[in-house]
C-alpha cells in the first residue's frame, strides 16, 4: 500500500496567497507522515532547477507536474519525468499563455502543446471548486484517470457512485515556511512498484484506492500523530476533562467546512429570550419563501407608488376650467387663436409593449424545440413564420408612425407656443385621458389586490422533522405590529388610520419620513408563524431546543463533517433516543459525524462505527491526552503511541458509571420487575 | 349606456346646442361640463356603453359651444380609438399577481406548501 499526494505547491504564483517555499518544510511533511509518492503542481509554471533539488532531497518519489487553468477549472497533468526538459519546454509554453489569474487555456490549446495526453496523468478537479466544465470535460474524459475531492465525506460518496470517477484526495498544500499545521489529505494506492503508469493502472480499479492504509475507506486520518477515525459515526467517550471537547476543538481547527454543535449551544437560557430568539430564527430561515411570496405585490406597489393622482386629478380639472373659460372668450378670438393649430390636440401615442410581446410569444413557439412536434401537429411552422413575420412587419410600421407623430406632435407643440405667447386668448390645457384612466384603473386593481392579501389564511405549512412552521397571513390590527414587520421603530398611529383604504394608506405611507420604500409592501399584510408540536399546539421550551438541535444537524448536510459535544446536557434520553440517534444515524452514512458523549442513551444505543476514548493522566508532573481508539467489537481500544486498554472497562465505566454500580442498578431493575 | 336598444349618446348636438350625458340619464348644455362630469364620460367611452356625436361646427350656432363640443369631441374620441387597447392593457394589468392573491385566495385559502416552491 503506497501514500500518496500528488498536489503539492512549491512556488508562489499570481494564484497563491503569499508564501516561501521550504525544502525543510516539505522533508518533514513526507517523513512525519510516512508519504511515499509525491508530485509537484504549481499554477501554470513548472520550475525544473527547484523540482531536481526536491527530487535530491525528498525521500519519496516525486514525480513533475503541473495544475493548469482549463477553461473556468483547473487540471492536474502529471509526467513520468523520463523527458524533464521536454516537459519544462511545454509547461513554459503554458505559462506563456497563462500570466494573469484569469487567463487560461483552451482543450484545444492543452492537445496541442502537450501532444498526446495518454502519456500523462491527468486529474481533474471533480468535488472541488474550481471544477472545469462539463463541455471540457467530457472532451478530455478519455485521458482523465481520477477526479480529486477536497474531504473523506466527498471521498466515500464519490467512491460509492458507480457512475463516477475514482476519487482521490490530495493536500493542494503550500510547501511553506513555519508550516504549522500538517495537512492531513493524502489517498492510499494497492500498488507494488511506483511507476506513473503503475499508479495510472491501480486509478483504474476503485478497489485499489483507499483513504486509510489499513482500513479501506472505513477510517481516515485525523491528525498527524497517526490518529484514525471512521468515515461514518464516532463516538468519543472520556471522563471529565479528560480532553474530548479538546478533540473536537482541534478537528475544528484543521479540517474545512465543519458544522460543530457545541454542548449547552442549544439549551434554553430564559424563556422569553429563547422564544424570541427562536421565532427569529425560524422566520430568517423563512423570510426567503415570504419574500417570494410578496415579491408581486412588492413590484405593484413599486408601481403604484409611480402614480400621481394628485396631478392626474389637477390635469382634468385646468383642462375643464381652461376649456370653458376659451369657451367664453370664443367670439373675442383674434387672428392668433383662430389659428387651428392653436387648439389642435397632439397625438397619442400607444405603448408596443402588447406587440412585442406578442412577438416574442411567436417567436417562442417557432424556436421550441421540446415541444415542435406539439405544436406542428396544431400549427404549421411556415404559418408561425408569416404570422411573426407580419408582426414584425406591424411593429416596424407602427414604429415609423409613432416616429413621425412624436415629429408632428413636437411641431404643433412649437407653433401653439409661439400662438401664446403672441394672444391674450385663454389657451386650453392639454390633458392625457388614456394615462388617467389607466391610472384610475391601477389604482383600482391595487385596492383589491391589497384587500385579498390581508384575508386570513396560511402561506405555506412545512412539515419539519416531527414539527410544523405555519406561516400565516392577516391585516394587521395594532400600530405596533407595523413597527415590527418592518424591524424598525416608526410610529404607525395615524397611518392606520387609512388601512382600510390601501391606496390611501399607501400615500400616508409614502410621505412617512422613517420607512424605507423597499419595505412598504411588508405594511400591508401581516405574516406570523407558528411552530406546532406533532399535537397541534404550540411548542414548549424543551421542544424549541429539540427542534433547534434537528434542524442543526439537519444543516450538517451541507457541511463535510459533524461534531456534536455532550447533547445529553440539553435534551431527555427519550428525545435522544428516539429522534437524535436516528438522525445522526443517517446523516452518518453520509458524512463523519464525531459525537462527545457520557450518556449511555447516545454512547451505546447508537452504535457507532469507531469509538475513541479520552484520557488523561499524570506523566512527569505533566497532563498527559492521549486518544485510545477501535471498531466497537474490538477486545481492545489502542492508542497511537501504543498502549492499550479494554474496551468492555471503558464502556462500563463511561457509560454505566463503572460495573459495580451498573450491577446494582440492573438488581434494581431485575428486583422492581420481579 | 343603452336605451330601447339605442346606445345613448355621451355628447350629441341637439337643436343646435352641444349637449352631454350624465350619470343620472339627463341632458345638460355642453358649457355647463365639470370634471366629474367629463370623467364619467371617459369611462362610459371605455367600457363602449355610449357614443360620441361627431362635431359638426355648421350644427352648432353658439361659438362657445363649438369650443368646448369640439375638445371635448377630439379628447374623447382620441380615447376612443384607444379602447382596444386599453382594455387589452387593463386585463394583463397584474394578472398573474392578481390570480395569486385574489383568485387563489378565495378558491383554497392561499395555502400553499413551503416545500413546493
Amino acid at each position: 500500500m503506497k501514500k500518496i499526494d500528488l498536489h503539492i505547491h512549491t512556488v508562489k504564483t499570481a494564484i497563491d496567497s503569499e508564501f516561501t517555499f521550504s525544502i525543510d518544510s516539505f522533508k518533514q511533511y513526507v517523513t512525519d507522515l510516512e508519504i511515499d509518492v509525491v508530485a509537484v503542481t504549481n499554477h501554470n509554471l513548472f520550475d525544473a532547477s527547484q523540482f531536481r533539488m526536491i527530487q535530491q532531497e525528498i525521500s519519496a518519489q516525486v514525480f513533475p507536474g503541473i495544475e493548469i487553468n482549463l477553461g473556468s477549472g483547473h487540471l492536474l497533468l502529471i509526467s513520468d519525468g523520463a523527458d524533464l526538459s521536454s516537459f519544462d519546454a511545454k509547461c513554459t509554453q503554458v505559462s506563456d499563455k497563462i500570466r494573469n489569474v484569469t487567463d487560461s487555456i483552451s482543450v484545444e490549446e492543452l492537445k496541442s502543446i502537450f501532444g498526446n495526453l495518454s502519456d500523462y496523468l491527468l486529474i481533474s478537479h471533480y468535488e472541488k471548486s474550481p471544477v472545469i466544465k462539463a463541455s471540457d470535460f467530457m472532451e478530455l474524459l478519455p485521458y482523465i484517470s481520477v477526479g480529486e475531492v477536497d474531504s473523506a465525506k466527498k471521498f466515500v460518496r464519490t467512491m460509492r457512485d458507480d457512475e463516477k470517477l475514482c476519487p482521490v484526495i490530495f493536500s493542494d498544500a503550500r510547501m511553506k515556511k513555519g508550516m504549522t499545521k500538517l495537512p492531513m489529505r493524502q489517498t492510499f494506492i494497492d500498488c507494488g512498484e511506483v511507476t506513473l503508469s503503475a499508479i495510472k493502472s491501480c486509478f483504474k480499479d476503485k478497489g485499489k484506492v483507499f483513504l486509510s492504509k489499513q482500513d479501506g475507506n472505513k477510517l481516515f486520518q485525523i491528525f498527524e500523530d497517526g490518529q484514525h477515525i471512521s468515515t461514518g459515526l464516532n463516538v468519543i467517550l472520556g471522563e471529565r476533562s479528560s480532553g474530548k471537547t479538546y478533540t473536537l476543538d482541534r478537528l475544528s481547527n484543521s479540517f474545512d467546512r465543519v458544522k460543530y454543535i457545541r454542548q449547552f449551544d442549544l439549551v434554553q437560557k430564559s424563556d422569553e429570550d429563547d422564544e424570541k430568539r427562536f421565532n427569529s430564527e425560524v422566520q430568517r430561515n423563512r423570510s426567503r419563501f415570504v419574500d417570494e411570496y410578496l415579491s408581486g405585490f412588492r413590484s405593484i406597489v413599486d408601481e403604484v407608488l409611480k402614480i400621481d393622482i394628485d396631478k392626474d386629478d389637477k390635469d382634468i380639472s385646468e383642462y375643464v376650467k381652461t376649456l370653458l373659460k376659451s369657451a367664453e372668450e370664443a367670439d373675442r378670438r383674434d387672428a392668433f387663436s383662430r389659428v387651428k393649430l392653436y387648439d389642435e390636440l397632439l397625438f397619442s401615442i400607444s405603448s408596443n409593449d402588447g406587440l412585442k410581446d406578442l412577438i416574442a410569444s411567436v417567436i417562442h413557439l417557432i424556436e421550441n424545440t421540446e415541444y415542435r412536434s406539439v405544436i406542428e401537429s396544431h400549427v404549421q411552422l411556415s404559418s408561425l413564420k408569416s404570422l411573426a413575420v407580419e408582426l414584425i412587419q406591424k411593429l416596424w410600421a407602427k414604429t415609423d408612425q409613432d416616429r413621425n407623430r412624436k415629429h408632428v406632435n413636437s411641431t404643433i407643440k412649437d407653433v401653439k407656443d409661439r400662438l401664446r405667447m403672441r394672444t391674450a386668448a385663454t389657451h386650453i390645457e392639454s390633458t392625457d385621458m388614456y394615462e388617467l384612466s389607466l391610472n384610475k384603473r391601477k389604482i383600482s386593481r391595487f385596492n383589491e389586490i391589497a384587500q385579498a392579501l390581508k384575508k386570513e389564511g396560511i402561506i405555506f405549512d412545512e412539515p419539519v422533522q416531527g414539527f410544523r412552521i405555519l406561516a400565516s397571513k392577516g391585516p394587521f390590527t395594532q400600530a405596533s405590529e407595523m413597527s415590527s414587520a418592518i424591524k424598525r421603530q416608526a410610529a404607525f398611529k395615524e397611518a392606520i388610520v387609512a388601512y382600510d383604504n390601501p391606496y390611501a394608506f399607501l400615500q400616508v405611507l409614502k410621505k412617512h419620513e422613517k420607512i424605507d420604500g423597499s419595505d412598504i409592501h411588508r405594511l400591508f399584510v401581516r405574516i406570523t408563524y407558528r411552530i406546532i408540536n406533532k399535537d397541534g399546539s404550540d411548542v414548549s421550551g424543551g421542544e424549541r431546543s429539540e427542534f433547534r438541535l434537528l434542524q442543526e444537524i439537519k444543516d450538517a448536510q451541507n457541511y463535510d463533517m459533524l461534531l456534536l459535544d455532550e447533547p445529553e446536557s440539553s435534551f431527555d434520553n427519550k428525545f435522544l433516543n428516539k429522534d437524535v440517534n436516528s438522525i445522526i444515524k443517517s446523516i452518518s452514512k453520509e458524512m463523519p459525524v464525531i459525537v462527545v458523549t457520557h450518556n449511555n442513551n447516545v454512547g451505546a444505543s447508537i452504535i457507532p462505527d469507531y469509538v475513541l476514548y479520552a484520557q488523561k493522566s499524570i506523566e512527569d508532573e505533566q497532563n498527559k491526552y492521549r486518544l485510545f481508539s477501535g471498531y466497537p467489537t474490538d477486545k481492545q481500544l489502542v492508542c497511537v503511541d501504543g498502549n492499550k486498554l479494554n474496551n468492555h472497562d471503558i464502556l462500563l465505566n463511561s457509560l454505566e458509571a463503572g460495573i459495580d454500580v451498573y450491577d446494582d442498578r440492573r438488581r434494581i431493575y431485575e428486583t422492581v420487575k420481579n | 349606456m343603452m336605451t330601447g336598444g339605442e346606445f345613448m349618446k355621451l355628447l350629441r348636438i341637439e337643436n343646435h346646442l352641444g349637449q352631454f350625458l350624465t350619470k343620472d340619464g339627463s341632458y345638460h348644455i355642453i358649457d355647463e361640463i365639470t370634471k366629474d362630469n367629463l370623467l364619467w364620460i371617459m369611462e362610459r367611452v371605455l367600457d363602449s356603453t355610449g357614443e360620441l356625436e361627431p362635431y359638426d361646427e355648421e350644427k352648432i350656432k353658439n361659438q362657445a359651444h363649438q369650443v368646448v363640443y369640439k375638445s371635448l369631441y377630439n379628447n374623447l374620441k382620441a380615447l376612443e380609438e384607444r379602447r382596444q387597447e386599453f382594455i387589452d392593457e387593463s386585463e394583463r394589468l397584474y394578472l398573474e399577481d392578481y390570480k395569486k392573491y385574489v383568485e387563489d385566495a378565495s378558491q383554497q385559502g392561499g395555502a400553499r406548501d413551503a416545500s413546493s416552491h
